[in-house]
């Protein structure tokens, strides 16, 4: 697994952003004048200790190399003992982690809701701004619009100041009113918004997302994002319990969702609630994918494009397979055993770190 | 709850079609069509009606929003022009028996672009703000002046940034550079083939030494470009229709798989002597009984042969954005996305606008390449290019999938304001849809086979179409 945390020793023991330089990088950084206070340059290097200093103090990191982590911004954590890479230079796959807090309960959740929330926002903020160009930030939790007011004014600064920046965020949808038309509609080409949905009934969605009356609040949030035209990806896990219902559930994003970016279906992932619950709730669709070629064959029909995440290619029929693109983030993704010498490994975004070899996916073969 | 109008249509053995106008269609009962007129739907209908789309409780909400976009992705018109159909030449060196484009004799003088046409087309072309082009050489022949091909496609390869040149070519004579030429990659041939040998000849070729040309040709330019860039249109006489295992072995043993059944054009040489609607009724029924055919022996045979128009049909019924052909698409703008320059340099929205111009039945042109577009006269052409608002068309259930074509009408009858069930123009598109919705409601294998594929999806899903009681 790639880490995305390091040991480190902070000269400060108050939380800082660093971008960490390498000399070539450092050397172009005052050539182009476009040096920031949070820019530090590699001054030592000692086997896998690499040391940076930057205006804002001096970090140690322990057990990586300058080129590994060259352009990647960090936090140093409180105490000076850790440092967090917010953005790794080199990967499509950077996500701010908002909050762990979060009003719904998901019955697979791979990231279990805490209480305790610390606030970074002004960290993330910063981040973004030292991010590469073109890149796009995700914006996870938890439920990262319980803390809106704070969250889309950042995202609006950023956006203004980062032209080539965009964010995909995954969010519950609970929380926008009426108010939030403008900020949305301001944003609507940079900002793709990740909203779950598993059932076109809300007894079924609503005992998924383990929260009463959630379904009928999406049905009053997703008009407004409809309206502000902001760009939706709508996410289904698939799972025994809504793996049935999918057709209906394709049926009703057609009619009523017809302004969706891309329907994406997904595989279950085995962490927090998603391991628990795994023997419950896994369907397995390499034995069974009926009812998911008939919700794709019916959002094709229609013009909706929908994609499969998750899903490693050869456990979707061949006619299908085109629709299931890498989608494992990089630093949680592993192949097995079978999958030297496959063909299309390359493309195939793999399993999870996680995943269950045991219990997993029964017809599996390279292809 | 509010209920969006509904109009329908019976389609036989007590059934009816209902769609809205978004498209959104079902097929229901005599019961339910009075249950809906007298206000008096159960809670199962409207419960039905609610997850069909065909509803909303309040303006803004989720359903109405659903609706209103599905609404508005079927009107949406193509504005940019980046299609461009050039006749360099008029100049023919055939005579077909059904010849659209009032064609000149090919040793006729002053009928091909001068140096100075030529110049205002490279000039109109280049100040084009599409950043993909794609020419179409129509004539005559195209290929008499392939020195005129040459010039357009070297300036439009630098000019943009992706271009892309379809030569309507009757493949009778190509000489060794214009083999060159077509070789291109960028470079793709639009062809004539009528049926079987015997049909082509008695149309078009007219002795078996230019027969034997064209077939020569054509495998040829199959044989070393692939099938993927030839395709062969057969154009029908419906008097005399070649047999329809002849027009597909003609096709299939070329590895041609999409063929586009044309009915003889009401225009140039084959409008003469002949009621406009002849054959319509004839022409309805043969074309049901090909698509049957194709049913039949697609699922025998396991592979795919489609009939274009009636894919865009199904495409157009099931989703908003079919819109590539132009003769079926609502609103119809003229001189929006595609344009004709004639070979004195004249514009035309359309061939068939051209060809009505030139007999002098009516002026359609829209300007001149010399001055740009005539934007008064679009405008006034394509306020008569929407079926929205259409007296008849309010109440046909297949409005939102269906086109309009108003050079047709003034092609056949002289005038635009016919009650819309007498044009030949609706009545062979109301012929279509029936067949496409009786095969959309069909439950048999075969059909399932045919229209999923047709329809670009890998088989066939339950739940796609609905029914109600």
């Amino acid at each position: 697994m790639i880490p995305l945390r390091f040991a480190a020793r902070s000269s400060q023991p108050e939380p800082f952003v660093m971008r960490l330089n390498a000399e070539v990088r450092a050397y172009e950084l005052d050539r182009t004048g476009l040096r920031t206070e949070f820019d530090g340059d590699l001054v030592e290097v000692a086997g896998q200790r690499l040391t940076y200093a930057s205006p804002r103090g001096t970090l140690v990191i322990d057990g990586t190399t300058a080129e590994e982590v060259d352009g990647d911004v960090v936090l140093a954590l409180p105490g000076g003992r850790a440092a967090q890479r917010l953005i790794r230079a080199t990967s499509p796959h950077n996500t701010f982690l908002i909050t762990e807090r979060c009003d719904q309960l998901c019955l697979m959740c791979s990231q279990p809701p805490k209480h305790h929330h610390a606030d970074l926002l002004p960290f993330f903020e910063a981040a973004a701004l030292l991010a590469p160009a073109g890149t796009t930030i995700g914006i996870s939790g938890g439920e990262p619009l319980l803390y809106k007011a704070a969250l889309l004014p950042m995202m609006q600064r950023v956006l203004t100041h980062r032209p080539d920046l965009g964010f995909h965020v995954l969010s519950n949808a609970q929380h926008i009113d009426e108010d939030d038309l403008d900020p949305l509609a301001g944003m609507r080409d940079r900002v793709l918004w990740g909203i779950p949905l598993y059932a076109a009934d809300a007894a079924t969605h609503d005992r998924i997302v383990g929260k009463s009356g959630a379904f009928l609040q999406l049905m009053e949030t997703l008009p407004i994002f409809a309206r502000a035209g902001a760009s939706i990806e709508l996410r289904t896990v698939i799972m025994r319990e809504n793996a049935a219902l999918l057709a209906r559930l394709a049926s009703f994003v057609i009619m009523h969702l017809p302004f969706i970016n891309r329907w994406a279906l997904m595989q279950l992932e085995s962490i927090g609630f998603g391991r628990q619950n795994w023997d419950r709730l896994f369907f397995d669709h390499s034995t069974e994918f009926t009812p998911i070629a008939d919700a794709l064959n019916i959002a094709k029909a229609r013009n909706v494009e929908a994609v499969l995440f998750n899903f490693p290619r050869c456990t979707v029929p061949q006619p299908y397979r085109d629709r299931a693109p890498s989608t494992i983030s990089d630093w949680k993704r592993r192949y097995l055993g079978e999958c030297s010498g496959c063909q299309e490994r390359d493309i195939c975004g793999g399993f999870f770190e996680w995943y269950p070899e045991d219990r997993g996916f029964q017809r599996l073969a390279r292809i | 709850m509010n209920i969006w109008p509904l109009r329908f249509r019976d389609l036989g053995c007590g059934s009816l079609l209902f769609a809205d106008d978004a498209g959104g269609f079902f097929k229901g009962t005599e019961d339910f069509l009075h249950r809906y007129a007298f206000d008096a739907l159960t809670d199962e209908d409207q419960a039905f009606l609610h997850e069909g789309g065909h509803t909303f409780q309040r303006e803004l909400d989720l359903s109405y929003l659903g609706f209103a976009y599905r609404w508005c992705a079927r009107q949406a018109p193509r504005r940019q022009l980046g299609y461009v159909i050039l006749v360099p030449t008029l100049r023919c060196n055939l005579t077909c028996s059904y010849c659209q484009v009032s064609r000149a004799p090919e040793g006729a003088r002053g009928f091909d672009w001068t140096e100075d046409t030529l110049d205002a087309v490279l000039a109109f072309i280049g100040g084009l703000a599409a950043p993909e082009i794609k020419i179409e050489f129509q004539g005559g022949e195209p290929l008499l002046r392939l020195d005129l091909l040459e010039r357009v496609r070297d300036f439009c390869r630098q000019r943009f940034g992706k271009a892309e040149f379809v030569v309507c070519t009757n493949l009778q004579a190509v000489s060794a550079e214009a083999w060159d030429y077509l070789a291109a990659p960028d470079t793709f041939i639009s062809t004539s083939l009528d049926g079987d040998a015997v049909t082509h000849q008695r149309q078009r070729t007219r002795s078996t030494e230019l027969t034997n040309a064209f077939f020569g040709n054509l495998d040829r330019a199959i044989e070393q470009f692939g099938s993927s860039k030839v395709s062969a249109l057969p154009t029908i006489d419906i008097e005399r229709p070649p047999a329809v295992d002849e027009i597909i072995s003609s096709f299939v043993d070329r590895g041609l798989r999409s063929i586009y059944l044309r009915p003889i054009n009401h225009q140039g040489f084959a409008r003469r002597g002949r009621d406009p609607d002849v054959g319509l009724d004839r022409w309805n029924a043969w074309h049901a009984a090909f698509i049957e055919h194709l049913i039949e022996r697609n699922f025998r045979t396991g592979t795919i042969l489609e009939e274009y128009y009636f894919s865009q049909c199904l495409k157009r019924v099931l989703r908003a954005g079919a819109d590539e052909h132009v003769d079926l698409r609502n609103p119809n703008f003229f001189a929006s996305d595609y344009l004709v320059i004639d070979h004195d340099g004249v514009l035309y929205p359309t061939d068939e606008a051209r060809m009505q111009s030139r007999i002098g039945r009516i002026d359609l042109s829209v300007g001149h390449v010399h001055h740009g577009i005539d934007t008064e006269k679009v405008a006034t052409l394509n306020a008569a290019s929407c079926n929205n608002f259409d007296p008849d068309c309010i109440h046909c259930p297949y409005q939102p999938f269906c086109g309009s074509d108003l050079v047709d009408d003034i092609s056949r009858y002289g005038r635009i304001d016919l009650p819309k069930q007498a044009t030949w123009f609706c009545r062979r598109h109301t012929s279509l849809f029936d067949k496409v919705f009786e095969l959309l409601y069909r439950r048999d294998e075969a059909t399932r086979f045919s229209l999923s594929r047709w329809a670009d999806l890998e088989s066939w899903p339950e739940h796609l179409v609905r029914e109600h009681q």
